[in-house]
Parts: C-alpha cells; structure tokens; sequence
C-alpha cells in the first residue's frame, strides 16, 4: 500500500493506493493519524486506486470516521472502484463516510457544513 | 581477582572432555594435560568406546584421534552427526600431520576443529577453551529452543482448552422445541474462532436466533465473541423493555460494544421465529449471510444494509418482518461470509449465490446433511479443507404440522 499526501484548502486529500486490508492497517493508520494530529479537519480518502477493503479495512474506515468525527472533523472518500463501493454499500459504510466523485463536490460540501 | 580465578577453575571442573585415542601413551598425556586445565575429563581407547561413552556422558567436548583401528575418527564423526540425540557435540579432531586436504574432508565429515598432536600446550588449553566456547553456546540455544517449545505447548494447551469452551457455548443440535430442528456446522480457520451462534428459547412458541462473526481472527476477537454472547444469552437482555424485539436487542448491543481501539467490531443477524403464527422477523448489523429455503423451492434472503456493531453509536436498528409466512418443512439457514467468500486457486469467489444453490441442489436431504454437503462443496471450491476464514452455519427447520400438534399436546406446560 502506499499513501501520499496533498494539501487542499481546508483539509488533506489521502491517495491510497493498494488494498485496504488487515495486513496494511499499521500503514494506513499511520498516515491517517499523522493528518489528524496535525489538526486538520477534513480528510478526503481517495480510492480510486483501491482494488480492495476487507473487513478489517472496513473497521479502520469506521475507526477512522469515528475519531474524526470527536474532533468536529470530517471523513469523506473519493471514487471508489466498484467493486470496494459495493462492499462499502453492503455494509452501510456511505451512511457514515459521505461518498464523492470529484474533489470539488467533497470540499464544497465540508465548507458549506462548516 | 582471587573470586575470578575461583570462578573459572570450578567453571573448568564442571566442564567435561572425552579424549578417544587409541594410542595409551598420547592419550594419557592429553589427558592429564586437560586435568592441569581443570577439566573433567573421560578416556575412551577406540572408536565404539569413544562412541558410547559421548552417548552416556554426553561430555562438552570431545577430542578425537584420526587414525583408530575399525572405527576411526571421521567415521565417528559421521556417526555422532547423524545422531540426532547427540549430533550436536563439539568434536576436534586430532592428527599426527595437518595437511589441508586432510583438514577439509575430516571438516567435511563433521569435524569442528583440527589439533595437531605436535600442538604446544597454549595451543592446546586455546583450542579446547574455542571449543568449549562454542560448545556452551550451542547448549544454551539447545535449552532456549526447548523452553521456547514447552511455552508453546503450553499455551497450544491453553488454546485447545479455550476452543473447548467456546464450542461448549454453542447449541446442541437436535429439537429446539416441538416441530423445530437445529443442525450447524462449525470451522474455526485457527484454533480459536470468532464466530459465534446460538438459540433462545423464549418460550414454546418463540426462539430468538443469531449468528455473529467478530472481525479477525484469533485469541481477541473469540474473547469478544463470547462476551457479546454471554450479553445475548441473558445477562444483557433479561431486564430490557420489548427484549424479544431484534431490532431493539442490536440497538442495545450496538451500545455495549463498540469499536475496539484496532477498529474490531462485528456483524451479526438476530432473527425470531414464532412457531405459532409461522412468522420470521430479523434484525441485521452489516451481516449478509441469512436465508430461508421454502420447501416448495427456492429461497428468501433476509437482507437489509446496515452498520455493524459499534460503527456508530448511537444508531437505530430495524426489525423486518419477513413478507411470506413459513410453511412446514420450510429451512432458515443463518451463516458467516467465511463459508462463501472462499477463493478458488484462481482467486474467484464462490460467493452467495453459489453456496444458496448448493443447499437448494441438496435440500431433499436431512437439514445437517445439507449443511455438510454445503461446507464440503465450499472446500471444493478453495481446494482443500483450510478455510481461510471462520466457516459457521446453523440451520433450523420447520418440520410439517402433523408432527407439530402431535407433539405439541404432549409437552405442553
């Protein structure tokens, strides 16, 4: 897996490439977690490069979301293939992580929420 | 320095050499040379004695004379290297001229290091103290390995013994009440599972039944999986308002148990069968793995997107009433994504619907032979019987109403 990170106004945009699973989680967490504990509020993960979530990834997104969310922050995804946004789906994970299909329409809505 | 001195002079007295040299005079000298040294030390005149008494005393070191009648040194080395019992000991080899190419093959066969016997007697006392050294060495990794493989025993124990307890908390199969049968098939994919499924007889005319599948695998999440049990099974439920209701039972579990700080959590489908009005309702928390197979063919799945357990709290969970009503006969399997989500060596997956036709192609058999014949066809699938996940399935079946009434006036309360 790797992640790199971008700077946009009023938060990150995370590109994940790989598979989200159990044996990446120590990477994807770190990453995570660096963006968070620099403060800022709004990280939008980009899956467009991810051809699979297990169940422990499916874990982490909901871990992730929720300390975002204790933190007034907000965790939204990016294009997601079709194969993890049917995993996502099944397991109701868009009712918790807004899903977007471009980054325009991700930041507009943090900033109209902010 | 006098208690250092102390130290390695009874260090030297517990350490023990053998010297096997057929020769009386250089093998005398040799050892009494060892003994000026402080050593322990055995003699043996031939081969086989040398042999037998490295078996018995198991000395740290032995030195070996080359050239011997019968058995000389190389073949005892070859011997002692095959051994497994002893083919660890550190053996020098002695000879009378050290020519390289005799050096490399008494190597070759198993010898550790090469004395001459014209050796001085610093020589000497250094080589036996870089044999010992390595001897010493080689036994504290001996002992190491063997106290790492008790503590894994040990704890191999431990977990055979927590497996027990966790398939003790599963239901037996056989009548659940008049006219309802339970069969399942239970795989952990370690020695531990994290799957877990019970029954609830609330009373002679209502069960509540679930199946629940903790992520990961291993020691942690059966731990969890059966303290969620122990809060369905009773505890947790007994004081609760409409505690029959699945909808309100995985609201109140989705309180108790959230996301553990790895982001473990589980999924889980809570259903109630009324026997009486042959009605079936569910509740699910992100499981997908339920579905009723109607005597007159085909099936129902029981499905509904939801979150699992713990992924936000608070949050609503919805009984569904399932739309047809059970018929006698009918079959309500409930089971874990570990039975279909098996890769084929090409890596496709078998998936839902294959495993939903493998109950229906058998579903003129008896429920556990059905569920048998399910779990062998996903081991098909994957190739062999190491399923890569926790396999669980249960089954309960309606059987056909004659046998209900008979049965029921007998047993009533």
């Amino acid at each position: 897996m790797q992640t790199k990170e971008r700077v946009v106004p009023n938060g990150v945009v995370l590109d994940v490439t790989g598979d989200l699973t159990y044996a990446n989680r120590d990477h994807f967490r770190a990453a995570v977690e660096s963006v968070r504990k620099r403060g800022y509020r709004h990280l939008i993960l980009n899956m467009a490069e991810v051809r699979f979530v297990d169940s422990s990834g499916l874990g982490l997104l909901a871990l992730v979301a929720q300390n975002f969310k204790m933190n007034q922050g907000k965790l939204s995804m990016l294009k997601p293939q079709s194969y993890v946004r049917d995993i996502m789906t099944l397991a109701n994970i868009p009712k918790l992580i807004p899903v977007y299909d471009n980054e325009a329409d991700a930041l507009a809505a943090y900033q109209m929420a902010a | 320095m006098s208690s250092t001195s102390a130290e390695q002079t009874t260090q030297a007295v517990s350490h023990t050499v053998l010297v096997v040299d057929d020769e009386p005079v250089s093998r005398t000298g040799m050892a009494a040379r060892l003994k000026r040294l402080g050593y322990r030390v055995l003699e043996a005149g031939d081969g086989k004695a040398g042999l037998e008494l490295l078996r018995r005393e198991r000395p740290d070191l032995t030195i070996l004379d080359w050239m011997m009648p019968e058995l000389d040194g190389p073949s005892v080395c070859e011997l002692v290297r095959r051994d497994p019992e002893i083919c660890s000991s550190q053996i020098l080899m002695m000879t009378g001229h050290d020519q390289p190419d005799q050096i490399a093959e008494g190597l070759a066969r198993g010898a550790d290091d090469f004395l001459s016997k014209a050796a001085s007697s610093q020589e000497v006392a250094a080589r036996v103290q870089a044999g010992m050294r390595a001897a010493l060495m080689i036994r504290r990794l001996e002992h190491a390995t063997g106290e790492i493989r008790r503590k894994q025993d040990a704890i191999e124990r431990e977990l055979q013994s927590a497996a027990r307890y966790v398939e003790s908390l599963l239901p037996l199969a056989g009548p659940l009440l008049p006219g309802v049968e339970l069969a399942h098939a239970y795989r952990p994919a370690l020695t531990l599972g994290g799957d877990l499924f019970d029954v609830l007889r609330w009373d002679n005319d209502q069960i509540g039944l679930y199946l629940l599948d903790a992520s990961g695998h291993g020691v942690a999440p059966a731990l969890r999986s059966a303290g969620l049990s122990t809060f369905l099974r009773g505890g947790g439920l007994r004081h609760q308002p409409g505690s029959r209701d699945p909808g309100g039972i995985l609201t109140e579990a989705n309180k108790q148990f959230p996301l553990s700080e790895e982001g473990n959590y589980f999924t889980i489908i809570f259903a109630r069968l009324d026997v009486k009005t042959r009605t079936l309702s569910f509740a699910s928390a992100g499981h997908n793995g339920a579905f009723l197979h109607h005597q007159s063919g085909g099936v129902t799945w029981l499905k509904n997107s939801s979150l699992p357990l713990g992924f936000s709290v608070p949050n609503l969970y919805e009984t569904i009433r399932l739309p047809v009503s059970l018929s006698p006969g009918d079959r309500l399997y409930l089971f874990s994504d570990g039975v279909y989500e098996v890769p084929a060596p090409s890596g496709e997956m078998w998936g839902q619907e294959r495993f939903a036709q493998a109950v229906m192609e058998s579903g003129d058999l008896p429920m556990a032979d059905v569920i048998t014949r399910s779990v062998e066809r996903a081991a098909q699938w994957l190739g062999h019987g190491h399923f890569p996940d926790d396999v669980a399935v249960m089954g309960v079946e309606l059987k056909d109403e004659a046998s209900v009434n008979g049965e029921r006036g007998n047993t009533a309360r």
